[in-house]
């Protein structure tokens, strides 16, 4: 989750000019909001008809008895020992005995008793959610119908207050359970259930937070939400029967715990929209961490008053900062989280204010506190910017990785296309070098006997020169042919062949070719080309065509075998005749020559291939002895 | 590869000679005739066959490029109607591309046509007597596509599929330059076994009809139906 600002383009119209205009904008949008939920809250909420609704009761309180007309509120005090006491009467007939009758307390704070000619039929202390003044809980109870009696009936409800705000009774309604019950099932739904649902999704909120923060530890904002989340769901949860709570001061301090809860969500807000932590922010839950201390270490009476004192207003306080970051946020990024919080913010200022002139009995006062349900607002709110957010992230990582994947593809592409070009130009440039090996072997052999052929028969007389010359020809287009094929780097099949046309030169000759191999033969050589094999073929060539030519053998060996030594196993390949031999200087006769720029040719050939030539030549004959190296060398050779 | 049938009289040997050029046909004609063999020579394809009507040579002698069509139908036709003719191949290099093709539809084998003319006449000797020539390069050719697996290297088909692993070792040492003695030895088998093997692998290398060509070819999983 980094989106940064959205950037202020350079547009035409300055940026201040902007900034207001937002301003104005925003500002305009929260007043309607505002106005709206005060046109909302003042809205009356649906009663029962009016012929059940008792208004003039009697009030005994503190000693003093008078009339009263409802609702009437009384002085906030302490204790459960001395509570008011309203006293009126309603009428009923036998002809109403239709169905059972109820009494119907749409509001009232804290706890009331309902008697009923003298019998108690509802004691709200017993309902927790009824003993919370901030939630508007109505209650209902079926009067038994032994109970009722034809004419006046007496109905007295007392009236429990155990501060800190005043005691307070709305209009009590008394008729047919079937038509009452409607009107308390729908105020149970909306302050009653609905709020428990909120507190639930919340307990559910924080739970997902706190996996959040746990996973994502530098994301300290999430942590902040999880706490106010898991104050606000253990608010609506712990039962608070009143007197009966197993652990009383910790019960009552996480009722109290709400400027807490505001300071957490502050919290959350300045780190979640401003992405840092002002210096002095950890004030947010000093209010919060003073209620609670006062909870735990005082007596109810003072946690209520300090809840009173410094707990509201904190709250207030929150609230209003909490509008202040989210506002500024929202002019900076124009987001929709921030937009959504921003307009949740104020439901939530306006029902505060509201409920806060209430208790201050500015507003006419029916008591009906909207603080806590507006409170789901917001959290709908965060729930949905979160969503939002989380959506957002979603999206960029989505694109970074479809980014990403075209990012690759085109890469791979381009690698494929090189590879392809790179694959075509080493091809081409094998083709060429094969062709330039093909060539010169064409020209260093078969050229150079065609030539002789073309000179011989110029002459016209040597017929048996041209003879030799073309079946030389032949003989060399059959090498370089041979010379082709792969052979897998086992020079003895290019040695096979060189034998069959070897024998077939020798026998018109009378010469006998000895063919000794040591098993297993020569090494096989996985680096052995083509250009080596001819140079090595034409140099054995060169090697029996001097026997041949000059020597006036009558035997030629040819032995091949592996040999060893510190560097491993090497192939040598030995033609010995037993000819006249000849000198190797370059003052002997013409054979001597001839034989002697062979033997150079050799030797060049063998160098070619990494290999050693090594010529002895006496009267009783010539060896040439062919070391191979233990690797051939690599690329082309001249 | 020198030994000569002396059981066979050359007389009784007739010989269809099939070449088109006629300096070489007049070569080899010669060779053949100073050898003592019967020997009737064609130019082309045409009276090739026309001869072929008439008489049945105990040998043909073709060449591949012919004026008039390619030697391999003749060897084709002749391999079909006298199953006794041995048939040999005229060739220029002794390459696998034309041997390898004209033993694949029954020739046994081949002369080159620079071969000196003793050589020419032995040869034809060796061929009536059951021992077929082979070249180091065709032996070579032969076994390695015997290796070959994944992709059918150039050159013409050749199904290797009949041979034995025995066979394939003869063509081995021959591809090496041993010869038939240390061949022979280091097989354990009688050095005058050998030619005959290679007339053998010869027969096993024929394609002999179209029908056995696909059922060949289904054999070795080359075609899928």
């Amino acid at each position: 989750m980094t989106d940064e600002a959205k950037p202020l383009s350079a547009a035409p119209v300055s940026r201040p000019r902007i900034v207001v205009s937002r301003i104005a904008q925003y500002v305009l949008l929260q007043i309607i909001i505002a106005a709206l939920c005060i046109l909302a809250l003042r809205h009356p909420l649906p009663e029962p008809p009016a012929r059940y609704l008792l208004t003039v009761f009697t009030l005994h309180d503190r000693g003093a008895t008078r009339e009263v007309m409802l609702p009437a509120f009384v002085p906030s005090r302490s204790g459960m020992d001395d509570p008011a006491m309203f006293t009126g009467s309603f009428g009923w007939t036998h002809s109403d005995a239709g169905g059972a009758w109820s009494v119907y307390l749409p509001r009232f704070t804290n706890g009331v008793e309902v008697i009923v000619n003298g019998t108690s039929i509802l004691d709200s202390r017993r309902d927790p959610s009824a003993n919370r003044p901030d939630r508007d809980t109505p209650e209902i109870a079926v009067i038994p119908a032994s109970l009722l009696h034809d004419g006046a009936n007496e109905l007295a409800i007392r009236l429990y207050v155990w501060g800190p705000i005043s005691g307070f009774l709305d209009r009590p309604f008394v008729g047919p359970d079937d038509v009452l019950r409607p009107y308390f099932e729908q105020r149970t739904l909306w302050f009653v259930t609905l709020p428990t649902v909120f507190s639930a999704w919340q307990g559910i909120l924080a739970v997902i937070l706190v996996v959040l923060w746990a996973v994502r530890r530098h994301e300290i904002a999430y942590g902040m939400l999880a706490g106010a989340m898991a104050l606000g769901a253990m608010q609506t949860f712990l039962v608070t029967v009143v007197d009966q709570p197993r652990h009383p001061e910790l019960n009552a301090t996480l009722i109290a715990s709400a400027p807490l809860e505001s300071g957490f969500v502050l919290a959350f807000a300045i780190l979640f929209f401003t992405r840092r932590w002002p210096r002095h922010a950890a004030l947010v839950f000093v209010p919060g961490v003073l209620v609670m201390l006062a909870g735990l270490l005082g007596t109810p009476q003072l946690l209520r008053t300090v809840f009173m004192v410094l707990g509201i207003p904190a709250i207030g306080i929150n609230l209003l900062l909490l509008a202040a970051v989210v506002a500024w946020s929202e002019l900076r990024r124009q987001d929709v989280p921030s937009l959504l919080l921003g307009c949740a913010v104020t439901i939530v200022i306006t029902c505060l204010a509201h409920d806060l002139l209430e208790v201050a009995q500015i507003l006419p006062d029916r008591r009906i506190f909207f603080s806590r349900l507006s409170y789901s607002v917001l959290l709908i709110a965060i729930g949905a910017g979160l969503t939002w957010r989380f959506a957002g992230a979603l999206n960029r990582v989505d694109g970074f990785a479809a980014h990403l994947v075209i990012q690759l593809r085109e890469a791979e592409e381009k690698l494929r296309a090189a590879f392809a070009r790179e694959q075509e130009q080493a091809r081409a440039a094998e083709l060429a070098r094969e062709r330039t090996r093909l060539m010169r072997d064409l020209h260093d052999g078969l050229g150079g006997q065609l030539v002789s052929i073309v000179a011989l028969s110029e002459r016209g007389e040597d017929t048996g020169g041209i003879g030799d010359a073309a079946r030389a020809a032949l003989k060399d287009l059959r090498l370089v042919i041979d010379s082709m094929d792969d052979i897998g780097g086992d020079l003895m099949l290019a040695l096979g062949s060189w034998r069959d046309r070897v024998a077939a030169q020798l026998r018109p000759h009378g010469i006998a070719l000895n063919w000794q191999i040591t098993p297993p033969g020569l090494p096989v050589h996985p680096e052995l080309r083509p250009s080596h094999v001819i140079q090595i073929v034409r140099l054995l060539d060169e090697a029996v065509t001097n026997a041949v030519k000059h020597a006036g053998a009558r035997t030629i060996t040819v032995r091949i075998a592996t040999l060893n030594d510190a560097t491993g196993p090497y192939g040598s390949i030995t033609v010995r005749d037993d000819g006249k031999g000849f000198a190797p200087a370059a003052e002997g006769s013409g054979n001597d020559r001839a034989a002697g720029r062979g033997l150079r040719n050799m030797q060049t050939r063998a160098a070619r291939c990494g290999a050693t030539c090594e010529v002895v030549s006496s009267a009783t004959g010539t060896r040439v002895r062919l070391t191979l190296p233990h690797r051939f060398p690599d690329g082309d050779i001249r | 590869m020198t030994s000569p049938a002396e059981d066979i009289q050359a007389k009784d040997i007739s010989i269809l000679l099939v070449e088109d050029d006629p300096p070489t046909n007049w070569r080899l004609k010669d060779a053949l005739e100073k050898a003592g063999f019967d020997v009737v020579a064609a130019m082309t394809l045409a009276e090739a066959r026309a001869s072929l009507e008439s008489r049945r040579p105990r040998v043909l002698l073709t060449d591949l490029q012919l004026p008039d069509g390619h030697g391999i139908e003749l060897i084709r036709e002749t391999r079909a109607r006298l199953p006794d003719t041995e048939i040999m191949v005229i060739s220029i290099l002794g390459d696998e591309e034309s041997v390898i093709s004209a033993i694949t539809v029954g020739a046994t084998g081949y002369i080159l046509k620079d071969a000196f003319p003793t050589d020419i006449a032995a040869t034809v000797r060796e061929l009536v007597a059951g021992h077929s020539p082979i070249s180091a390069s065709i032996a070579r050719f032969i076994v390695r596509r015997t290796q070959s697996a994944a992709e059918p290297p150039p050159g013409p088909q050749l199904n290797t599929a009949k041979l034995t692993p025995r066979e394939i070792d003869i063509l081995w040492g021959i591809a090496k330059g041993f010869s038939y003695a240390e061949i022979a030895s280091h097989l354990g088998m009688s050095r005058q076994t050998v030619p005959g093997h290679i007339k053998s692998i010869y027969r096993k290398l024929e394609v002999h009809t179209r029908g056995e060509a696909v059922f060949e070819a289904l054999q070795q999983g080359l075609i899928k139906l």
